[in-house]
Parts: structure tokens; sequence; C-alpha cells
């Protein structure tokens, strides 16, 4: 009997108008089936997730790859930027170029550049780049020449404080590992005290380095043993580790003064703001110069179309 | 001890509902265990024909709330399967697996034809390829996944004489 009632029941069921049977299912799904239905939903999204995991673990691999190299791209365009700032600043008399780092032994102190005797480059001529003096080539060949980085025990230049009123020689300074990349400016007058964040340039005494490229930012004064001058710590202007892309200064540049170029009562800050608008500007210019040539272009083509059509 | 094991039977047969909205749709596949069938046939064998039966509509309702346009077919269905399996339960006193194993597939493939049949939305060919290809197969998967659960929870499972 009980078969034969819901075996009626389903049958009835079956045959019911759809308006009716989507409210008796309705009904269903809103109380009896909900929690049921709940769990449906979350093992269907938990499948959907496993199925779609590799792929959205391969966009997220390939994202996170891009934005990477958007870094990468972003600060190699900065630095490009300040170096054309540089080649705007010093106008003439300079040669740019890749310096490469060794990996080796002994390799730390110099760097490989990608100019030599061909493009001008003759032996101890000097090597810059936008935050100032990064060194002084060593030996030329006719593609590549070297050049030891400021780091190197033998480089010495004389200095100045940005007045000029304080001077000194500035070596590397021979400290362990968390000083290593730190300089010295020794020989400086007892008489002259220097306080921290004076800007150092080089002199241009010696008729090596030409003067008022910055080397340093003073630090603080070290012990010294000599009782008749003050031996200062200073924080270079580049760090070794960021030279990629350097200017290397012609003879005939050596002997002016560059002070104008690095100047900046504001400090090495607004300088290199400076640098990379007068890279911005160059680029500005580019665009504008290759609009107007595009706009030539167009009413040429333009004249010329015209003077097909009309007989 | 009768209301123990009656409870134990339950909560097994709760847990195999769930298992089917939760196991199936995870896996997705198209030849997939019908955790209904399996639930409806273990505890048919345990009570008399009329309940067996009105356990089969209430399942088979339930299984209809989700699709509307066969509103009925699967109540029918499982009535019926939980009916017969009610009848047929000396087929668990024999202790044996394949003897289960028919059971469970028979089950299910009878379930799926009266379904079919009732929901009259196929055509003759694809009511062909579901009743002798992927059927067949699930029937089969459903067999498989029921011996397995006797098996292991046999102190569970065991038929009760009426």
């Amino acid at each position: 009997v009980v078969l034969v009632a819901c075996a009626a029941l389903s049958l009835l069921a079956a045959v019911l108008p759809a308006e009716l049977r989507e409210e008796l299912a309705g009904g269903l799904r809103r109380t009896v089936v909900a929690p049921l239905i709940a769990l449906q939903t979350q093992a269907e999204r938990a499948r959907g997730a496993f199925v779609t995991r590799d792929v959205t673990a391969a966009r997220i691999d390939s994202l996170l790859l891009r934005n990477a190299q958007l870094t990468e791209l972003a600060s190699e365009n900065e630095r490009l930027r300040r170096l054309i700032g540089l080649g705007r600043a010093l106008q003439s008399g300079f040669v740019p170029a890749e310096a490469l780092h060794g990996r080796g032994l002994g390799d730390e102190h110099t760097v490989l550049l990608t100019v030599g005797a061909r493009a001008g480059v003759v032996e101890r001529a000097v090597v810059v780049a936008p935050d100032g003096l990064v060194g002084v080539v060593t030996s030329v060949d006719p593609e590549t020449s070297l050049a030891i980085l400021w780091t190197h025990p033998d480089f010495r230049v004389s200095a100045m404080t940005g007045d000029g009123a304080t001077f000194g020689i500035i070596q590397p300074h021979p400290g362990d590992e968390p000083e290593r990349y730190l300089l010295e400016l020794r020989g400086v007058a007892f008489r002259d005290a220097l306080k921290s964040g004076t800007i150092v340039r080089s002199s241009g005494l010696g008729s090596l380095y030409p003067r008022g490229i910055p080397v340093g930012t003073v630090l603080g004064q070290l012990e010294s043993r000599e009782g008749w001058s003050r031996t200062y710590l200073l924080r270079p202007a580049v760090r070794p580790p960021d030279v990629t892309s350097v200017m290397v200064l012609l003879p005939d540049r050596v002997r002016s003064d560059l002070s104008s170029v690095w100047s900046s009562p504001a400090g090495a800050d607004s300088t290199r703001r400076g640098m990379v608008s007068a890279g911005d500007s160059l680029a500005a210019m580019a665009a504008r110069l290759d609009s107007v040539r595009r706009d030539s272009l167009r009413r040429d083509s333009t004249v010329r179309d015209t003077g097909r059509v009309r007989p | 001890m009768k209301w123990g094991r009656w409870l134990k039977g339950v909560l097994a047969f709760a847990v195999l509902v769930t298992l089917h909205y939760t196991v199936r749709p995870l896996l997705g596949l198209r030849v997939s265990v019908d955790f209904l069938v399996i639930a409806v046939l273990l505890m048919s064998v345990r009570t008399r024909p009329g309940a067996a039966a009105l356990l089969g509509f209430a399942t088979g309702l339930v299984s209809d709330a989700l699709s509307p346009s066969a509103f009925g077919a699967g109540a029918l269905a499982m009535s019926l399967i939980g009916f017969a399996a009610s009848r047929l339960k000396a087929v668990f006193f024999a202790d044996n697996i394949l003897l289960h194993a028919s059971f469970f597939f028979a089950g299910k493939w009878v379930h799926d034809f009266v379904y079919l049949v009732v929901d009259r939305q196929a055509t003759l060919l694809a009511l062909a390829a579901q009743l002798f290809v992927w059927t067949p197969l699930s029937a089969a998967l459903t067999a498989l996944v029921g011996v397995f659960l006797i098996v292991v929870f046999r102190a569970t499972f065991e038929p009760q004489a009426v």
C-alpha cells in the first residue's frame, strides 16, 4: 500500500504543471535541501579551484616575473636618463661607456670600459657617473680600457670642500666589511674642522682630475696620529656596485672646471633631479621633433594626394 | 542495543547523502558513484518494505528538488528500488561479495531506467546510450564503492531480520 501510495504521488508530481512542480521543488530547495545545496556549491567551487590552480599559479608567476622586469626596466631607465642628463651638462669632451665588473679575485677594484683608444680614451682619463667620481683609466686598448675604481688601494685624489676653503687628499678607507666602501679625507689642516654632511669635491690640483667632481660626503672625524692635521671619514658619492654606465672625460675636458656640472646649493639630490629632468626634456624634445617630422610628412603626402585628384 | 544499531544506520545514511553532494561534484566525472542509491539500498535492507519505499520516496524528492523538470521521477525510482531491496534483503544474508555487487549494480541500473523513462526528456538514442553505456559504468562504480563500504563497515551495514 505504501509503495502504491509513493508511486502514485511520484507519478502525480511528474505530471503536475511546470509552475507547480517548480514551486514544490523551490520549497524543498529553500528548506530541507538547502544545506545539501550549500555543500554541493562548496564542492563545486573546490573543484573549480583545483582545476584552475595550475593556470592561476602560472598567471601569478608570469605577473611576478613581468613585475620584476618592470622594476628593473624602471631603474635602468632612470639610470640612463641621469646619464643623458650628465652628458647634457658636460656638453662636450666625454665618451659614454659601459662599465663591466670583473668577477674574479683582484677584480673588485677595477672595471672594464667598452671604449678605448679609437674613441679618444687615454691613460689617466677620468671616469665619472651622474653621482660623481668613479675612478681613473689605467690602461687603454683600441676598443676597451681598464679603469681602477676609487676603492683601489692606489687611488688618490686631491679634494676640497664645496666652498674651496679646506683641502686634503682622498684615499680609500682600509676598513673591514662594514666600512669597506668608505673614503678618507686626509691631510686637512688642523685649524679646519668639517661638519658632518659637508660635500667634498675634486680640487683640480695635480692636473689629473678636473675641479668640482663630487667625491663624497663627510661622515665624521677619524682618530689621527698626526697632531698637525685631521682625517675625516667620507661616504662616497658613487657606490661601486651601482657603476654600470659611465662617462670617460677626454683630455681637453680635464683642464676645465666642472664645478658648474655638479654644483647645486641644495646638494646632490637636487643635482640628480636636475639630471633626470634634463633627460626627460631631451626625451620630450625628441618626441616633439618626431611629431613635427610626422606632421610635415603628412602635409607632404596630402599635398601630393590633392595634386593627384585635381587635374 | 537495537536503538544503537538503528542510530548507526541513520548516521551512515546521513554520511552517504552528504558524500553524494560533496564527493560527486568535487570529482565532476560523468561516470560517478551514486551515493544516494547506496544509502537507500543499505537502509532498505534494515527496514520493512513500506518504510523502505517511504525512505526511497523522500530521498528521491530531495534529489528531484535540484532538477524540477524531472520532479517525481527520482522519487518513483527510489521508492521502487527501496521497496525491492527490502524485499530482497535475503541477498544480503548471503556472504558473497559478487552477489552484493550485483545488488548495487542492479539497483543503480533500475533507478536510472525508471528515472529516464518517467522523465521522458531523452531521445531514444540518448536513452539507449545512457542505459547501455553510461549507466552500466556508473552502476559498476557504485557497486564497487558499495561493496567496499560493506566490507569496511560490516558491523554497521549488517542486515537485520524483520
